[in-house]
């Protein structure tokens, strides 16, 4: 099966991103660092959006898990700005509560429920990721 | 002085006395505030548009640039140039490394803290310019910022206050707006975890590449701080349907560096009654 472009991207994301690290270099002009996040290591995870918090400096994907008792735990994975997103493909009403998505995540290091927002995939095939692609070039 | 036998006249005249150094050494620290910009003219307005056009939003981009200098920062998103090395002196190396090993994990950015300068000019959001007579506000998205350049003939502080953007006096060369900025808090960092001090000084020069790319050389000099100039170079693109988004830091800031230099991050999940996370 031909990988998806915006897996492609995530996984290129992924990739480099862990090299920068490795290498000390800065995330220059990031809200925050990486630090809490595992990022040697993607991992996804099936859930129900609770809610989309459009907001900066972060938004967030507030989703309900069920877990291995069969309760619901909601998890939290911060994803890039609004602003950042809302020129990439991203609006305030792109998840909404109920939808079922798998996230793609960065784990937090000390185990709790939620991680640093990478893509999601919907049941239909449908995919998206914080990095969809370049800006509108428009002059 | 005995005050008993001085005259009306003598008590006078040393309160002039008193008076006049008071609002001389006033004057040196707020000379800045002294200078008052003319009425602008048909003229000035007219003579604006014979500059080059600086006006719209902008945003970081990589321009004509070596691909072996690009590195692609998922982090921010967009591709950004390696930063050069940079040259500290014995004592701000140490400072460095004792910023380090204090384990810090994290910037203060974390905690909301928007950097100073030079850092707020490199931020993955864009910036929008705005020319009028004698200056050039430059507002930047990120964290909600602004900066005033003034172009208006008035000289550098001698005594600025001490600030995160400093002080900026620019003029036109051509079509190059030069710009020097003094005054720098130490509070700020020339970059994260690199420290200046209060004798840093900025020199930015701007200028249209293209149409629709702007080039930004900044050169960052330190006396005490820096053994050799620090010069960055970055390109910014145009996007002439942009406008400039709001961007409240603490309006759901969850994440936190402590005072012990350790990063976390507040996983509540909202409610109702509270949308936002409450420190």
């Amino acid at each position: 099966m031909p990988i998806n472009s915006a897996v492609k991207k995530v996984r290129f994301a992924a990739l480099m991103l862990a090299g920068l690290i490795a290498a000390g270099a800065r995330t220059a002009g990031a809200h925050h660092g990486f630090a809490v996040f595992d990022t040697t290591s993607q991992k996804t995870i099936v859930g129900i959006v609770k809610e989309f918090q459009w907001t900066n400096p972060h938004t967030w994907v507030w989703l309900d898990v069920t877990n291995d008792k069969g309760t619901v735990d909601t998890w939290g994975f911060e994803g890039m700005s609004p602003n950042f997103l809302g020129r990439r493909g991203w609006s305030r009403n792109t998840l909404k509560p109920g939808d079922k998505i798998t996230v793609t995540y960065f784990a937090l290091k000390d185990g709790s429920k939620g991680g640093a927002f990478l893509s999601f995939k919907r049941p239909n095939g449908e995919e998206l990721s914080m990095w969809k692609g370049s800006p509108t070039e428009d002059n | 002085m005995v005050t008993r036998h001085m005259t009306r006249l003598g008590k006078l005249t040393r309160t002039a006395v008193i008076l006049g150094l008071a609002s001389f050494a006033f004057a040196s620290a707020s000379f800045a505030q002294e200078f008052k910009r003319p009425t602008p003219t048909a003229a000035d307005w007219a003579a604006l548009a014979k500059l080059p056009d600086f006006t719209g939003v902008w945003e970081i981009s990589m321009g004509p640039a070596p691909s072996t200098s690009r590195i692609i920062n998922p982090a921010i998103g967009v591709p950004s140039m390696r930063p050069p090395q940079i040259s500290l002196t014995p004592e701000y190396a140490a400072k460095r490394q004792a910023l380090l090993a204090s384990a810090e994990q994290d910037n203060q950015s974390a905690n909301c803290l928007p950097p100073g300068m030079p850092g707020i000019m490199s931020q993955p959001y864009p910036m929008e310019f705005l020319l009028t007579p004698g200056q050039v506000t430059i507002v930047i998205e990120a964290y909600s910022m602004v900066r005033h350049i003034y172009t208006d003939g008035r000289p550098l502080p001698e005594d600025p206050d001490p600030n995160f953007f400093g002080t900026s006096i620019g003029h036109w060369e051509g079509d190059t707006l030069v710009v020097e900025s003094v005054g720098f808090s130490t509070q700020t960092e020339i970059e994260p975890h690199v420290p200046h001090s209060d004798k840093m000084r900025i020199l930015e020069t701007f200028r249209l590449v293209d149409p629709n790319t702007m080039s930004i050389e900044t050169t960052v000099t330190d006396p005490e701080a820096l053994t050799a100039p620090y010069v960055t170079n970055r390109f910014l693109k145009r996007h002439r349907s942009w406008t400039i988004a709001e961007y409240i830091c603490e309006q759901n800031n969850r994440n936190f560096v402590d005072k012990s230099g350790k990063a976390g991050i507040n996983l509540t999940p909202p409610s109702d009654a509270s949308p936002a996370p409450k420190h």
